[in-house]
């Protein structure tokens, strides 16, 4: 502990590919003794990748990676662990019919020195107590996990990388399940494990939380390292510039101020949304607080929020996954009691998720499948899918949306990441809706293919007539496409702007609060 | 010359090519193998066509509870009434004809048993939610206990008419070529209508399926409800195939070989893959399994059952290659 700059880990000009996509491009990161260290950055920015390649979950297709001076080469976690590297996952991954100790003693390494022998639950009991006492916490280790509150859980994880003597813990995005009135139990114990020495990794997207706590941060975006910042350089102005970036790349802009479509006064929005608010069915999920919103015909209105902001809590919601508390959704002017993914399609409503891969793709069924599996009722004729009509109509998607795919009867989870995302935009497209709600269309697809889709998207509303609600973390997404630009934050709309003359540092001002 | 050798090259590259990507080789060849094995091992016994009759005959009740079954696993589901089913559905059936002496009106009262059981499981998995799994063990439970009890425990025989299922062209029964003639249907139905391709994507990622607005429910209460369908012509079947009489414990523990035939059909457990034909090939399997067996005078039911689980292991081995885990 003599020397507070020794470096645990160092990982050297990472890169990491991921079909279609560079998920890491050269980047280099050090943790150090006795500090915490901030990973900042956007959804999609190569936070979480970076963090699993030091732990040895993905293998690095270049640089190295050093534990104390010394090269490692890390086959899985286990070896991770073996030179005290500990991840603590985003998701709370704990059991939670066990009790406290228990867990402890499933997530530690104090089962592998007894897998057969009986457990002697006094000294176990013992043992956690010990542990999460010097963490300055109390809570009694024969609680079931169930009932502990969210930040205790995140503890009872952290403790049990203690029992195997972890110098480096790798928290990813712990404080992102977590109400805020817990964030700061969190932190204490982060302080108090800094100050035993350990080296502690923070990841987030809050620039806050970021501040608040560490010591350095590291700022990625598209995973490339824009710099790490330490002492008076930290403050929130550059790290939020780092962050989304400081000047919106002219490749991301689509349209000219010009086609600015304005909202005539007397006009009727298609979608209203009146002094709606929800109780979401899982504790993750963000409730949303009397959200009003106007959505005209044809136009892009994007709704613009960090991770967490409530954005795709309002998407589901509209498409009935959410259950409404108070308020209304009008469209047309009619009152609507939306209870399903049906009804919604039913009042012209279509929402592509964010997550492709649990929520939008169905892995082993071809791309022509893929595309048409909202839309089979205009292909199908006494039951039977006419599937020339099928082939010529998804071609033709293909070949606008430039969806590049070895034969349109491959399983679509062959593709790249860009495409799948071009396969799901064809099945919105086909669903014919008249609202299209994008959630996070961009997100993790490399920056050739953002361009195109962002096009795609333009063309949309601007050719098809198609009114687009865009749900995104990226002002310049925002920018470069929206007409009507929303800022939501913890589950509130908080400005309404006309996307003329509008500058970015505003929209950003407003999503940061 | 030259070129012939080509040709013949090409061929074998495509045929090489349809073994490694088409869902179907994988149940063909082992099928292939095993008609050559036995063939070589017991050429007159084996081949004559008495025994050929025999294994068709075999063949036709398992493959109608089998295809039942495969709606159900293609959607990643499961389910376990296809045995009670096929046993309450025969026995209903005989009971009809006994009491009327109406042939068509006996078939009829079996499909129409058939669909009813197949709707409560349906209603039981989508509306009061209840796993696959647990909602149709209850009812292999349940329908056995009505087999029983409508029976009343007897030995139901002279059902003659059922005998017409048997009667073969050559040696091909007819009801085998009904059974054939359904299966295309199927095919027909899952390869090329809507229903087919959700019931597909429905065991691919049903998360999506539902977020892409389909009515997953009302999908799978069909399946079940087909799936119910194809127990009650099973359970027809079966009078016609296995000596025109019924008992309470006919079917007894098929919910497994339908499983098994499915697995070796080549339909993923898991949902989402599998051609609509294998399920031929995969009671093709399992009866020339147990054919053989007996040609090599190993008739304990004890060794049939242990050869048969290590096949159902060795199918399942292949099938689950590319998986990173399984539940």
């Amino acid at each position: 502990m003599a020397n507070r700059n020794g470096v645990l880990v160092l990982a050297k000009d990472i890169v990491k590919k991921f079909p279609g996509v560079v998920a890491l491009k050269n980047v280099t990161f050090d943790i150090r003794k006795g500090e915490i260290h901030g990973l900042l950055g956007q959804n999609g920015a190569g936070k979480s990748t970076l963090v699993k390649v030091i732990y040895g979950i993905h293998k690095p297709d270049s640089g190295k990676i050093y534990v104390k001076g010394k090269e490692v080469r890390f086959n899985g976690p286990s070896d991770a662990r073996r030179h005290g590297i500990v991840l603590v996952n985003q998701e709370i991954t704990v059991v939670p019919n066990l009790t406290v100790m228990e867990n402890v003693f499933l997530l530690g390494k104090m089962w592998k020195e007894k897998v057969f022998r009986k457990i002697d639950y006094e000294e176990l009991r013992e043992k956690t107590y010990k542990i999460i006492s010097a963490l300055g916490i109390d809570i009694e280790p024969s609680t079931k996990v169930k009932d502990l509150r969210a930040a205790e859980k995140m503890i009872v994880q952290i403790s049990a990388a203690l029992t195997m003597d972890a110098e480096i813990i790798l928290l990813d995005e712990p404080t992102s399940p977590l109400p805020p009135e817990e964030v700061e139990k969190l932190f204490s114990v982060m302080r108090q494990l800094r100050d035993k020495g350990l080296g502690i990794v923070f990841i987030t997207h809050r620039v806050k939380e970021a501040l608040e706590i560490c010591d350095r941060i590291t700022v990625l975006r598209n995973g490339v390292k824009l710099g790490t910042l330490e002492g008076d350089d930290m403050n929130e102005n550059k790290l939020v510039q780092l962050m989304l970036g400081v000047n919106p790349n002219e490749f991301y802009k689509v349209r000219s101020e010009a086609t600015i479509r304005r909202p005539l006064l007397t006009e009727k929005p298609l979608l209203e949304i009146k002094n709606l608010s929800t109780t979401p069915l899982s504790s993750t999920d963000i409730p949303l607080k009397n959200i009003n919103l106007r959505v005209y015909p044809t136009e892009i209105h994007a709704v613009v929020g960090l991770v967490g902001a409530g954005k795709s809590e309002l998407g589901k919601t509209l498409i009935g996954l959410q259950p409404v508390t108070s308020g209304e959704i009008i469209i047309k002017g009619k009152k609507v009691n939306i209870k399903s993914p049906v009804d919604a399609l039913k009042y012209g409503i279509y929402y592509l998720p964010e997550d492709r891969k649990t929520e939008g793709l169905i892995p082993n069924l071809h791309v022509i499948g893929n595309k048409t599996i909202s839309s089979l009722k205009y292909f199908t004729k006494l039951l039977l899918i006419n599937s020339k009509k099928e082939y010529d109509v998804a071609m033709q998607l293909a070949k606008k949306l430039n969806i590049v795919m070895p034969s349109p009867y491959e399983k679509v989870i062959k593709l790249s990441g860009g495409n799948q995302q071009k396969v799901l935009i064809a099945r919105g497209l086909l669903a014919k809706p008249e609202i299209l709600i994008l959630d996070e269309p961009t997100v993790g697809i490399d920056i050739g293919a953002k361009v195109e889709i962002r096009k795609a998207i333009y063309e949309l509303a601007h050719k098809e007539k198609i009114t687009i609600l865009l749900l995104t973390s990226d002002p310049d997404e925002a920018l470069g496409l929206a007409d009507t630009i929303s800022v939501m934050r913890n589950g509130e709309i908080v400005a309404n702007f006309i996307n003329e003359n509008l500058s970015r540092e505003e929209v950003i001002k407003a999503m940061t609060g | 010359m030259n070129t012939k050798n080509n040709k013949n090259v090409t061929f074998l590259d495509k045929l090489i090519t349809w073994i490694k990507t088409s869902d179907l080789a994988k149940p063909i060849i082992p099928v292939i193998g095993l008609y050559i094995i036995a063939s070589l091992l017991a050429p007159q016994y084996f081949l004559s066509p008495y025994n050929q009759k025999i294994i068709l005959m075999q063949v036709t009740p398992l493959l109608a509870i089998a295809t039942g079954e495969m709606l159900i696993i293609l959607m990643g589901s499961i389910d376990l009434t296809p045995g009670s089913s096929q046993g309450v559905t025969a026995m209903l059936a005989a009971l009809v004809y006994i009491t009327t002496g109406n042939f068509g009106l006996a078939i009829l009262s079996a499909i129409l048993l058939g669909m009813l059981i197949g709707s409560i499981n349906g209603i039981l998995v989508t509306k009061l939610k209840i796993f696959s799994f647990v909602a149709t063990l209850a009812g292999l439970v349940i329908w056995r206990a009505v087999d029983l009890w409508i029976s009343g425990g007897r030995l139901i025989y002279g059902l003659k008419p059922f005998g017409i299922f048997s009667e073969a062209i050559g040696v091909v029964p007819i009801g085998f070529i009904i059974m054939v003639l359904i299966n295309i249907a199927v095919y027909l139905l899952l390869k090329h209508t809507a229903y087919g391709r959700y019931v597909y994507a429905i065991g691919g990622n049903e998360e999506a399926v539902r977020m892409a607005g389909v009515r997953v429910d009302l999908i799978k209460f069909i399946s079940f409800m087909l799936a119910g369908l194809m127990y009650g012509i099973g359970g027809v079947m079966i009078i016609g195939m296995s000596g025109l009489a019924v008992d309470p414990w006919t079917a007894y523990g098929y919910e497994l070989n339908a499983i098994a035939t499915c697995v070796l059909g080549g339909i993923l457990l898991i949902g989402g893959a599998g051609h609509p034909l294998g399920v031929i090939f995969g009671a093709f399997l399992l009866t020339l399994l147990m054919n053989l067996l007996v040609l090599l005078g190993l008739t304990q039911a004890s060794i049939q059952q242990i050869v048969t689980g290590f096949v159902l292991i060795a199918a399942a081995t292949t099938l689950a290659r590319g998986l990173k885990y399984v539940k």
